[in-house]
């Protein structure tokens, strides 16, 4: 007949759980990881086309691509018909592609469904559409439950965030992409169940008596509110949900924004616009690794002959011609994350020709961030409105997704609803978990 | 770096929770050690740069480096296998050898000894037609111990000795005979280009055919050549790469266009990335780049045989890209029709080849043909079509 298993697809993370004896399992799918139930959303496509996700996709990238050779060769990309009154002609076009690349790192995936303009990716000679992407990395993850349970997994609930865009029309087409990349993968049924309610599943195996709870679900990619009346199985009911495309990946943004781009030369290369574009597009994760152009190269080997800022400069070579954007972006989200229990964190990377180490303290985040902040609480205060409830008449705040640990957002919540009532909840899994549950009960 | 703005930004972390007081002493204080050691270590460098000490050790890797070179060049020509003792020390005998390349991959190698050619000798002459395909050969003579670039449009290159080319009969001089490295899709081979002395320059400058030229560093070319791929050098779809130059910073770089206009700058000013130097007009294209502070004068050879000979101070390196560049014919020369076919640096003691549109290869002393003012081609109809100097090896032994 085939288990049902509940999928939490996350932007940084994801997970897989089954509801089995009346008890909800995480399964530790991602062995080589520090924690094996939590998998990182990462996918690795290897120039034969084979798949690897998680710390595995991290490891065998680190291996093949961390200061590899590389061969630029100009290959046939397609042609341009020029049609004029006139005239009518048909020019090629030409790119230049590295040969000796031995893969292709996907990471944010999820934040892709956001987005109205991203259909895919061209990997090698063949084309990844984002549904593709999605199936092959979730293939890969019931391929790793099915190993683990022994058994063929048939029917999966699938998280989904309160609104993948606030334009409606992207939102269904968002949702649709996901369940035809699961029907893909191989799942005979797919439900959806949103990952703030999921959640509140989870937490209510931990109750004894009901109560009104607000979901306060922060990730990678969104931040989902959901307020409910939750206690009693028969009597669930959503007063209010709501949510903003703010989170974790966009601090981290900010983070390279406002420190890390001095490192790069911003600020010291001021009228070299082709410098200032290359500098301009490090916190953009998709586009940096398409910057190893020759041109790119020649431009800025022409920039450091002329000594514009010329240490800082081969930094920014060295980042970029020796694949470190990955562990360059590791490393900011890292520094976050340290300051979410310490005051203070050192940002250090040192790599060849490349020498960061910034000191950065927890209200210098929370300065960077005080835009995003003010936008979350009025958000969060609209979602409180809309649900007819007075602060007061919270009794619960649980929080859950990585970013919710962030000490600013928790004093936030304590402020408004009071430092009692805020829950933290399992950080990572407790939307699995509800998934989980979720599943069980559609049986 | 850290600036006062940041400073007061990390005084404000301490106001606000007093506990990050500890931890932001005690990073600074790690990095301000870990700098301080980085501080001594380069301090120690610049004295030892500052003392020659470096310099010595440098010098002597390089000597043990060419001494190595040396060998493996002998090895290569399959002349010598490496010592078991002490080499007796006999002379090689360097021979000339002409090379003649088709934009094809044609390569046809002809050896001739030095020592028996006479101030104005023909050397051979081709069977059958000249051009292939409608495109004309370049002559390049060369040492029989040299290593060859060989350098496709594409940027795509092949590095292969001298002596592993076939070498011809001068009395049978045929393309059917002639090496083939065959040109993938849409590929031209655009130029010969030795290379053993390459190590001894600190760039390599490539031009195309419209005037543009990128410097790069020898180390990073090394690198380069050995993925052999060394970039197409052109910016234009209509463009083509046509040469490299190997120059140190403070030589002059110099091209010469078919319709007589010449661009010479300082090796050291030139564009590291493709840039256009000198701005031809549509009919016009490079013919040859060579750099000229090495020797006392430069040769340059039109099309209907006649030299015209320039001292290396008549050169006015340009002060900016994109100019004109210096006329050496005349208006009313070049609307005649004259055109340059190459230019070369040279000395009175040099050699040159000739090669005619007959498919006569023709060797001349070049003191006697700069006292004559053109390469004698006999009949007026023949015209030259290529020409590459040389000098005299020493004759050993």
């Amino acid at each position: 007949m085939g288990l049902k298993v509940g999928i939490d697809f996350g932007t940084s993370n994801s997970g897989v759980a089954i509801y089995q004896g009346d008890q909800v399992h995480v399964l530790p799918i991602d062995s080589n990881n520090i924690v094996p139930e939590v998998v990182k959303t990462i996918l690795y496509i290897t120039q034969d086309y084979r798949h690897f996700i998680g710390q595995e996709a991290v490891e065998l990238y680190y291996k093949q691509n961390i200061n590899r050779q590389r061969r630029f060769v100009k290959k046939w990309a397609g042609e341009i018909d020029y049609r004029g009154s006139d005239m009518h002609y048909v020019r090629d076009i030409y790119v230049y592609m590295d040969e000796l690349q031995p893969g292709r790192l996907l990471q944010f995936i999820k934040t892709a469904l956001r987005s109205e303009k991203y259909q895919g990716t061209q990997v090698f000679e063949r084309y990844y559409s984002l549904s593709d992407i999605i199936s092959a990395y979730l293939l890969a993850l019931k391929q790793r439950a099915e190993d683990l349970l022994g058994e063929e997994i048939h029917n999966v609930t699938l998280g989904r965030p309160v609104k993948f865009s606030q334009d409606g029309e992207q939102d269904r087409r968002a949702q649709d992409t996901l369940h035809q990349a699961a029907v893909e993968a191989g799942f005979k049924q797919v439900d959806f169940e949103l990952e703030p309610v999921a959640a509140a599943l989870y937490y209510e195996l931990s109750l004894s008596k009901p109560q009104n709870v607000l979901i306060f679900d922060f990730g990678g990619g969104t931040l989902d509110l959901t307020i409910m009346r939750l206690g009693d199985p028969l009597h669930r009911n959503v007063y209010a949900s709501g949510g903003i495309s703010i989170a974790g990946s966009d601090f981290d943004r900010a983070i390279i924004q406002t420190r890390m781009l001095p490192h790069f030369g911003k600020g010291v290369v001021q009228h070299d616009t082709e410098i200032v574009n290359l500098i301009h597009t490090i916190p953009d994760w998709a586009a940096l690794p398409d910057l190893s152009t020759p041109r790119a190269k020649a431009e800025l080997e022409r920039a450091i002959q002329a000594g514009e800022a010329p240490v800082r400069l081969k930094a920014l070579e060295s980042m970029i011609f020796n694949d470190l954007a990955f562990s360059f972006y590791n490393m900011v989200e890292a520094t976050k994350i340290t300051l979410s229990s310490w005051g203070v964190a050192v940002a250090s990377m040192k790599e060849k020709n490349l020498d960061i180490w910034e000191l950065y303290t927890r209200s210098q985040f929370e300065k960077d961030i005080r835009e995003y902040r003010q936008q979350i609480e009025q958000v969060l205060m609209d979602t409180v409105t809309a649900s007819g409830l007075e602060p007061g008449q919270i009794d619960a705040v649980v929080k859950t997704g990585g970013s919710s640990n962030i000490p600013v957002f928790s004093e936030m919540l304590g402020r408004i609803f009071g430092n009692d009532r805020v829950k933290a909840s399992d950080v990572f899994n407790s939307v699995t978990a509800g998934l989980a549950i979720k599943a069980h009960q559609k049986s | 770096m850290i600036t006062p703005s940041k400073i007061d930004e990390w005084i404000h972390e301490v106001e606000e929770r007093p506990s990050s007081a500890v931890l932001i002493i005690r990073y600074i204080a790690n990095r301000l050690s870990e700098l301080a050691s980085r501080d001594e270590e380069l301090v120690a460098q610049n004295i030892e740069l500052l003392s020659g000490r470096k310099v010595e050790e440098y010098e002597s890797r390089i000597a043990s480096l060419e001494y190595q070179l040396e060998l493996l060049k002998r090895q290569l020509g399959g002349e010598v296998v490496l010592p078991t003792e002490m080499p007796s020390l006999t002379p090689i005998q360097e021979m000339l050898n002409v090379l003649l390349y088709t934009p094809l991959g044609q390569v046809l190698r002809l050896e001739i000894d030095p020592s028996g050619l006479a101030p104005t000798q023909t050397i051979a002459k081709i069977v059958g037609e000249l051009s292939q395909d409608g495109l004309q050969p370049s002559v390049l003579v060369t040492s029989s111990l040299e290593e060859l670039l060989l350098i496709f449009d594409s940027g795509r290159t092949v590095r292969l000795p001298v002596s592993h080319l076939p070498t011809s009969n001068a009395e049978q001089l045929d393309w059917q005979q002639a090496f083939f490295e065959e040109p993938r899709i849409k590929e031209e081979l655009a130029a010969i280009q030795p290379i053993t002395k390459m190590p001894l320059s600190e760039t390599c400058i490539q031009a195309s055919r419209r005037g543009f030229v990128k410097k790069t560093k020898t180390s990073f070319f090394t690198a380069h050549l050995e993925e052999d791929y060394i970039g197409s050098g052109v910016k234009l779809r209509a463009d083509k790469t046509c040469g490299l130059t190997f120059a140190n910073k403070d030589d002059l770089f110099v091209m010469v266009s078919q319709e007589g206009y010449i661009f010479s700058m300082q090796a050291e000013r030139l564009p590291t990335a493709i840039e256009e130097v000198i701005h031809l007009g549509i009919t016009d294209h490079i013919v040859a780049t060579f750099v000229a502070s090495r020797v006392p004068s430069v040769l340059f050879i039109t099309q209907n045989g006649k030299a015209v000979h320039r001292d290396s101070s008549w050169l006015e390196p340009a002060s900016s890209f994109k100019s004109k560049g210096q006329a050496i014919l005349s208006r009313e020369r070049r609307e005649a029709g004259i055109r340059i076919v190459g230019a070369a640096p040279v000395e009175e003691a040099d050699w040159g080849v000739f090669l005619e549109t007959d498919g006569t290869l023709i060797a001349h002393k070049l003191s006697d043909l700069l006292a004559r003012g053109s390469v004698v081609t006999g009949q007026s109809a023949i015209q030259i079509v290529s020409f590459s100097v040389f000098h005299m090896p020493e004759i050993k032994g």
